[in-house]
């Protein structure tokens, strides 16, 4: 080993060394004594799509995420498979939903940024939200109090307006398509107490959603009211494999691509 | 003093000790960088889109949805709401968090390894600088010179420090090259959003601002080396007090592991906050994260680690000089 190189070595190391000292310091100096510039909104955000792409974004609660679907697809999963099957074509799906979701939480989440930018671009808008607010973890179910459930269906009401108002504001093209709510308690229904009240949660949602243009309410309650135990997860509330399919059968066929088609 | 000095250095470059630490980031350079083109690929392939917004989104619903459920501990829930805001908060001001290019990898790669893989690179060289010449028997043909005894070990210290600059800098030179083939050398002047504050859990944006990439490197860097100084100091002290290079090793081994498992749970055990190895994620606190235990600042982390530093330094030194060599 050769003096000279030693030397180089060792002169370039502490240089090195010098410069780690410098931005120890500057680091720490930075952290303390940087000025708070705040940050500045750059640029709107540009909406880029591709017109052979077919986008569908999902929101809401917990049937949107799929809790209870062995598979994990939940019927989002489903609807997009049997979709790729029909246009045969690849599609993309942005899945939103967040378990445990309230209507007045959904409609805190349509009116973040980046959310709008979701749904400007989304070719179909799949929904599905209140089973939180109507059911409230089984709660409900508890007691069964009438002027209770009213106020709740009320609140959710203007929130779900407010949510498919924003939506129509960023999208005006977009088929939405919003799932309706099944009654998980049926076998424990006896008097039909709860049938009736779901009921009428169904019919107020399907009001709202029939004062907007190309929005369609796909009913639920039918698919599991015969046999419930067979459709629902062991928790007794969020559907199985099965049921999901059940749902996503039903929404599948309904959706078009209408720009393929005017090919 | 300057001949003592070359001599180190001419025993440690003839050890070949930085080259073989060389080939061992190298390796593992390679392996992350593999595994991180991995990880975007997949996920370009599961969102079906390579707008960075989308995956961030995703991000935020996934760590949601997480949130949601209720069986998780409170600190856990803690830092990943922490998480989810600076998230949104990237998102809300159109800035991606994690712009594609190699100098991202280069951030990230450092920001993970200054807490346990740098140090352990430091531990080749520190653990035994002493300790080698007293089981070869060398230290006694060194101390027969005509030499202070603290300028000897004083030259051999410095030697430390020199190899430790040339690990951190060999660090960063090798993850920039090496990524750069698959991310392209670029994201220099990538905006990076700093001066988020977390109390309690809740993120201050109030002292936000927004730097170049090369900006935080640099200081990363800077913190980097710091954090390897006083580990590299601890094992020389272990390397002066113990005989034998194994034993100081795994001591330090195991005081850096606990360190990487303590961070997870000392939540609640606050003075743990004084051992060094709470303290060793520096870097933490310029991206935003909340540190291990609350009340932990850069300053007070900053401060503990230059107590021991200190301390190291004075046995190290006090040791050598009275000890008997034979």
């Amino acid at each position: 080993m050769s003096r000279w190189r030693v030397r180089i070595v060792t002169v370039f190391s502490a240089l090195l060394g010098l410069l780690w000292i410098g931005c120890l310091s500057w680091a720490i100096v930075d952290y303390y004594h940087g000025e708070a510039s705040g940050v500045e909104d750059l640029s709107a955000q540009p909406i880029e799509k591709r017109p052979d792409e077919f986008i569908v974004v999902a929101l809401g609660d917990s049937l949107t995420r799929g809790t209870g679907d062995e598979t994990g697809k939940g019927y989002v999963g489903t609807v997009t498979e049997e979709l790729e099957k029909k246009f045969d074509h690849p599609i993309t799906v942005q899945n939103l939903g967040i378990k445990g979701l309230v209507s007045a939480q959904l409609a805190e989440q349509v009116q973040e940024r980046e959310v709008k930018r979701q749904l400007q671009r989304a070719d179909a808008i799949l929904v599905t939200i209140g089973g939180n607010d109507l059911f409230q973890k089984g709660e409900t179910l508890l007691n069964l109090d009438s002027t209770k459930v009213s106020k709740l269906q009320k609140n959710y009401l203007v929130h779900l307006d407010a949510i498919l108002s924003t939506i129509r504001q960023n999208n005006s093209s977009a088929q939405l398509f919003m799932l309706g709510l099944y009654n998980p308690f049926i076998e424990l229904d006896e008097n039909g107490e709860l049938n009736a009240i779901v009921r009428q949660w169904n019919n107020e949602t399907a009001e709202v959603l029939a004062k907007y243009e190309d929005m369609v309410f796909v009913p639920t309650f039918d698919l599991f009211q015969l046999s419930v135990n067979e459709y629902l997860y062991s928790d007794k509330f969020h559907p199985n494999s099965a049921g999901y399919r059940l749902m996503a059968e039903r929404i599948a066929p309904l959706i078009e691509w209408e720009a393929k088609d005017d090919e | 003093m300057s001949n003592l000095i070359q001599n180190e250095m001419m025993k440690l470059l003839a050890k070949k000790r930085l080259l073989i630490i060389g080939v061992i980031v190298a390796v593992l350079i390679i392996l992350f960088t593999y595994a991180q083109y991995k990880q975007a690929e997949e996920q370009r392939e599961k969102l079906g889109t390579d707008d960075w917004r989308t995956a961030v989104q995703q991000q935020i619903i996934d760590i949601q949805n997480r949130l949601s459920s209720s069986r998780m501990l409170d600190e856990w829930r803690e830092q990943l709401q922490v998480t989810v805001k600076q998230q949104q908060y990237y998102l809300d001001h159109n800035i991606n968090p994690s712009e594609p290019g190699a100098a991202t990898f280069t951030r990230m790669f450092i920001e993970n390894a200054s807490s346990l893989f740098i140090p352990l690179l430091v531990m080749i060289v520190a653990s035994d600088l002493v300790s080698s010449e007293s089981s070869q028997g060398t230290i006694k043909l060194l101390l027969t010179r005509p030499v202070l005894r603290w300028k000897i070990l004083m030259s051999k210290y410095i030697t430390l420090l020199l190899s430790i600059s040339i690990i951190v800098a060999m660090t960063g030179v090798l993850a920039y090259a090496l990524s750069g083939v698959v991310f392209g050398y670029h994201g220099w002047n990538a905006p990076i959003i700093t001066g988020f504050t977390v109390e309690a859990g809740n993120v201050d944006t109030s002292g936000v601002r927004l730097i170049s990439q090369w900006q935080l490197l640099l200081m990363d860097f800077g913190l980097v080396w710091y954090i390897a100084v006083v580990v590299g100091t601890l094992a020389f002290m272990l390397s002066v007090l113990i005989r034998s290079t194994p034993a100081g090793m795994g001591i330090m081994l195991a005081a850096l592991i606990s360190g990487a498992i303590l961070n997870n749970m000392v939540s609640s055990w606050e003075s743990a906050k004084y051992f060094f190895m709470v303290n060793l994620q520096l870097t933490n606190y310029l991206s935003g994260v909340a540190p291990p235990i609350e009340g932990m600042t850069l300053l007070s982390s900053v401060l503990i680690l230059f107590v021991w530093w200190l301390a190291a330094l004075i046995v190290s030194f006090i040791v050598f000089i009275r000890k008997d060599v034979y």
